[in-house]
């Protein structure tokens, strides 16, 4: 019997594993897909807000500027990037001017710290590439920006290190209750437990549904954003928000951890939570709005695009507590600024637990932080030669143009990745001119033999997302041996 | 009444446009080639179309997978598909060398032989 | 001799296959010592080991031969000559010392992370295909999306199909070539889609890769939309207009599990734009003077990494010579640097070498902007040539004899393809 289930390995899922890791309890990390953090988690801007866009009198607005100010030590133990760029909301006439100071005086309330005001003049000192009929801005220098699987695969590594379960690939069906708490059916095995933490995004509803819980409903808001080329990097050095609608921040022009610039998103409400699409349209009106904020940015610019799905709760703002059905704690509706608010809620939730009952004794044995992944191309040369000495393979190239080496993809295979999104997120291969034109053959060679399956079983990220198939012609029975030096 | 048949020469990349004059099944003229081997091959794709097949056949105890062959000749245009599918049932084992012969006269046609395009070692480690 | 890298080299080429092999075996020709060839695949020869099909060597070894045999040819050259090749070894960077040497960084299993030094260096590091991305075709981003050039490597080395019912985008050769390649391995290719009016590749691939398989061709369409959450399910192909852009009111959707994107070659500049070599932006590669020596002395390019080419012996050709001024650099020789510039004019795209010299033979390569037929080249008053027809897609080589600029007086030379006059008397 498990103390606590979470359902949902996202970065709220998997930042209370690492949070509940602390203590003496058992714990289960449940994920559908075949990674940690491939749902909402990984298609997002990535921002670490500051926090005083959101409302303290909502649940959007109680846990931003605590999840902040964690995320510098969070960074440190986990050994994912995370950089305090600082942010700008900028005003675009002078009208706009008393919503920026309302803001401020939001922020000054919530203790957001160091907020200043910028005149036009500052700004257009300090950011000369953003449009000079800006007339002011709200500096908060606490923002920062993150790549936000680097985040869950490192809470997910450690919280593993310290003692949680992971599923993987294991969707929740069914739920049933015992006398003893809940048992959840996936299609592997069941699972008992004394609580269960719903932590399932884009399905939290549909997960509350098979406890019989029907008071809420998620509805997906689909966000595009366009990854720029990288002569533009540099262009914009801290991230620039409009004023914020009623429905979201606006569209950004964000410098991601990466150095690449990035615009977006968008906000579209659609019912399908499968749809990831980027669109024309989607395109012109990002592009449209981020001209007027900086206007030697255009459609042309762009390298990469995505999209990703926002888990918007029919009450619009997150719906964290204890529900009629004992044990079962809802954590859902994590939209923005949810990335920010996790470390925050994961503290949050555990006191939730220990006030429903859960004892929690503190486990001396609890190690905070993880090695981290080999950044082998950032490396100084003699650091690279030593490693190569004791390890031939940190001098073979995989991926040459991120520079990932082999040993450092069998490092990630050991750390969990299972798919060939799982190595790109882990270690980058993949991701950069040739967007994997000459390294996904070998990719897919490696983790066919780590993993022990054939070559064509490998999928791009689980489920039904096969890369492969074999040759019509029958194949040599120990065709799989040869090609494996 | 002369009929015209209008082909692009396979013989070289320079795939030159022919004209094939003919009355019937009587060749009378061919034009648009820029050397010999384009009248050649337009008496040859009006009376008997012909294809060069190259391919690739299982190896086992190699770097790769896959061995790359050609047939030494060309096919009969009609017949390349059941070629190919005779080539794919074959299974090799490394060592082979470049040009060995792996099929001899493919489909009963005589100096049709199959021959690997690469020698490929065998790795030390192979098993069998 | 394979597997050796040690001590100090006159030449290290970087890249192995057909345009490295030839730049060492030139270099050795020439009289350089030691010669060292680096290939980051596990055997030298480049793209010609997954190029299964004939069509390579015509000119330069009088038949036409299969791109393994065309490499496995060249490599016993190579061996003959006594040049050491280090497979398996990735050039992570390089460096002018104060002595003028090069220092070239080498990643390899065998040798860990070390450095080789060497007098000359030739960049023969090839070309990379350009992605999805690069042209931003909306919708999802399923798996079943691949350059041709991987699905070559996929089906022809590792024995698998990218997928069992197969659209290309783009009608450049790789994308023929495959269209049949598939075919013949029994996946259904459904169909090839070209932006333009007209195809890229060559009119002997049209015949014997499409019509012969039954595969149609659609011209001035592309695809507009990619579907599928997980997997390709099928994509939305347009016809566009005269302007190349959509007509999304004639669009239709191709049921199919996988979408192969021939769309282009770049030139892998990342090296060079790392050394801050002067690039020339209509080839994406090296601005290289009449020796193909790069604006880094002692550094020369050739093959794909300077411009991407249609036919590997032109490549050998190019290379060769590559070689043979990166040898004689080598052991001291310094040319006056060249005087006259060579520059693009009507209907050029690009022409190479960059900068010429009088006194010298030349080999100039150009490509022409659009199709013309029958045309004139135009070099400058001195030299004119009529052909037949020109298309974007072939590659034009053009001999020039030393004497041709001994007179020439301006520092500039124009290249122009102009339309002739029907039944002008041929060169």
């Amino acid at each position: 019997m498990h103390d606590v289930a979470i359902i949902g390995g996202g970065v709220v899922g998997c930042a209370i594993a690492r949070e509940l890791s602390r203590y003496k309890v058992r714990v289960v990390l449940i994920e559908a897909a075949a990674e940690v953090g491939f749902g909402v988690s990984k298609s997002n801007s990535g921002i670490i807000h500051a926090g005083h866009q959101s409302a303290p009198d909502t649940g959007k607005g109680r846990f931003d500027v605590r999840g902040n100010a964690l995320f510098g030590q969070l960074a440190d133990d986990l050994k994912f990037g995370f950089r305090r760029i600082g942010a700008l909301v900028v005003a675009r006439d002078r009208e706009e001017l008393p919503a920026l100071q309302a803001l401020q005086a939001q922020g000054e309330a919530k203790r957001v710290p160091d907020l200043e005001m910028w005149s036009a003049n500052r700004l257009h000192r300090e950011e000369p590439n953003l449009s000079h009929t800006l007339t002011g801005a709200l500096y908060s220098p606490s923002a920062g920006v993150i790549n936000p699987y680097e985040c869950c695969f490192a809470l997910a590594e450690n919280a593993v290190a310290n003692g949680v379960e992971l599923r993987v690939e294991s969707p929740v069906q069914r739920i049933e209750r015992t006398p003893e708490g809940l048992l959840l059916h996936t299609p592997h095995e069941r699972i008992p437990a004394r609580f269960v933490l719903n932590c399932a995004g884009l399905y939290a509803d549909k997960v509350a549904e098979l406890v019989g819980l029907r008071d809420f409903t998620i509805r997906p808001r689909r966000g595009e954003e366009y990854l720029l080329d990288k002569r533009l990097q540099g262009l914009v050095r801290r991230i620039v928000y409009p004023l914020p609608t009623r429905l979201t921040k606006g569209v950004l022009i964000i410098p991601t951890f990466d150095g690449t610039m990035m615009v977006g998103p968008t906000a579209d409400d659609q019912d399908d939570r499968g749809d990831v699409r980027t669109t024309e349209a989607g395109s012109a009106q990002v592009f449209d709005a981020v001209r007027t904020l900086c206007p030697s940015i255009s459609a042309r610019d762009t390298i990469a695009e995505f999209a990703g799905l926002r888990p918007v709760a029919s009450t619009n703002d997150f719906i964290i507590g204890p529900t009629a059905v004992k044990g079962f704690i809802n954590v859902a509706g994590i939209q923005s600024p949810g990335l920010t608010a996790a470390p925050a809620i994961a503290e949050h939730v555990v006191e939730i637990l220990r006030a429903e009952g859960l004892e929690l004794v503190e486990d001396a044995a609890f190690e905070p932080s993880i090695a981290g992944p080999t950044r082998f191309a950032m490396l100084p040369l003699a650091e690279q030669q030593r490693l190569a000495a004791r390890n031939p393979l940190f001098a073979r190239m995989v991926c040459r143009c991120e520079l990932v080496t082999e040993a450092e993809v069998h490092e990630a295979i050991d750390h969990g990745a299972r798919t060939l999104d799982g190595l790109k997120f882990r270690v980058r291969a993949g991701m950069g001119r040739c967007q994997g034109g000459f390294c996904t053959a070998r990719c897919l060679e490696l983790l066919s033999q780590r993993l022990e399956r054939p070559l064509a079983a490998i999928t791009k990220r689980g489920g039904d997302s096969w890369m492969v198939t074999g040759l019509a012609s029958p194949q040599h029975p120990s065709a799989e041996e040869a090609g494996q030096p | 009444m002369p009929d015209v048949e209008h082909y692009t020469c396979l013989g070289c990349p320079m795939g030159c446009p022919l004209e094939l004059v003919h009355e019937g099944d009587e060749i009378i003229e061919v034009s648009g080639h820029r050397c010999t081997r384009g009248t050649k091959y337009a008496r040859q794709e009006f009376v008997a179309p012909q294809r060069n097949l190259s391919t690739t056949v299982a190896i086992h105890g190699a770097r790769w997978a896959r061995l790359p062959v050609k047939v030494v000749q060309p096919l009969p245009k009609e017949r390349v598909m059941e070629v190919a599918r005779i080539i794919h049932a074959l299974r090799v084992e490394a060592p082979v060398e470049m040009g060995q012969v792996l099929l001899e006269d493919v489909l009963g046609l005589p100096g049709a032989a199959v021959v690997a395009t690469r020698s490929m070692e065998r790795l030390p480690d192979a098993s069998g | 001799m394979m597997g050796r890298m040690e001590g100090r080299y006159d030449v290290v080429v970087i890249g192995g296959g057909p345009a490295g092999m030839a730049a060492a075996v030139g270099a050795r020709d020439a009289g350089a010592g030691r010669v060292l060839i680096l290939d980051r695949e596990p055997e030298p020869g480049g793209i010609l080991l997954q190029c299964i099909h004939s069509g390579f060597g015509l000119h330069y070894f009088r038949e036409e031969l299969t791109g393994p045999e065309y490499a496995q040819r060249f490599l016993e050259k190579v061996v003959d000559t006594d040049v050491d090749v280090l497979p398996g070894a990735y050039v992570s960077a390089l460096a002018v010392d104060s002595d003028g040497d090069k220092q070239v960084r080498v990643m390899s299993e065998t040798h860990g992370v070390s450095s080789v030094a060497a007098r000359a260096v030739v960049m023969a590091m090839g070309c990379r295909e350009r992605t999805r991305a690069a042209i931003r075709i909306p919708g999802d981003r399923p798996a079943g999306i691949y350059t041709a050039g991987l699905a070559q490597k996929l089906v022809n080395q590792m024995g698998y199909l990218p997928g069992r019912r197969i659209a290309i985008l783009g009608s450049g050769d790789i994308g023929l070539i495959m269209a049949r390649r598939l075919a013949l391995e029994g996946a259904e290719v459904v169909g090839v889609f070209e932006l333009m009016p007209y195809s890229n590749g060559l009119a002997r691939n049209i015949v014997q890769c499409l019509d012969d398989y039954g595969i149609p061709l659609h011209l001035s369409t592309t695809v507009s939309f990619v579907h599928g959450r997980e997997r390709v399910e099928k994509i939305t192909v347009a016809p566009v207009d005269d302007h190349l852009q959509l007509i999304p009111s004639r669009a239709w959707d191709v049921p199919c599990d996988t979408l192969l994107v021939s769309i282009g070659l770049i030139p892998d500049n990342e090296l060079a734009q790392r050394l801050a070599m002067r690039l020339d932006t209509n080839t994406g590669g090296p601005i290289v003077s009449s020796s193909l020596e790069t604006s880094l002395p002692g550094v020369f390019a050739c093959g794909n990494v300077l411009h991407v080419h249609d036919l590997v012996d032109y490549v050998t050709n190019e290379s060769l010579l590559a070689g043979q001024f990166a040898g004689e650099w080598a052991q001291g020789v310094r040319r006056p640097v060249d005087n006259v510039r060579l520059v693009p004019g009507e209907n050029v795209r690009y022409c190479l070498p960059h900068t010429l010299s009088p006194g010298r033979y030349h080999t100039l390569y150009m490509r022409a902007k659009t199709a013309l037929q029958p045309c004139r080249i135009r070099v400058g008053n001195l030299l004119e040539r009529t052909l037949p027809f020109v298309v974007p897609a072939e590659m034009i080589t053009l001999k020039i004899r030393p004497d041709l600029l001994d007179s020439y007086q301006d520092d500039t030379l124009r290249i122009d393809i102009v339309p002739a006059e029907e039944g002008e008397p041929r060169a």
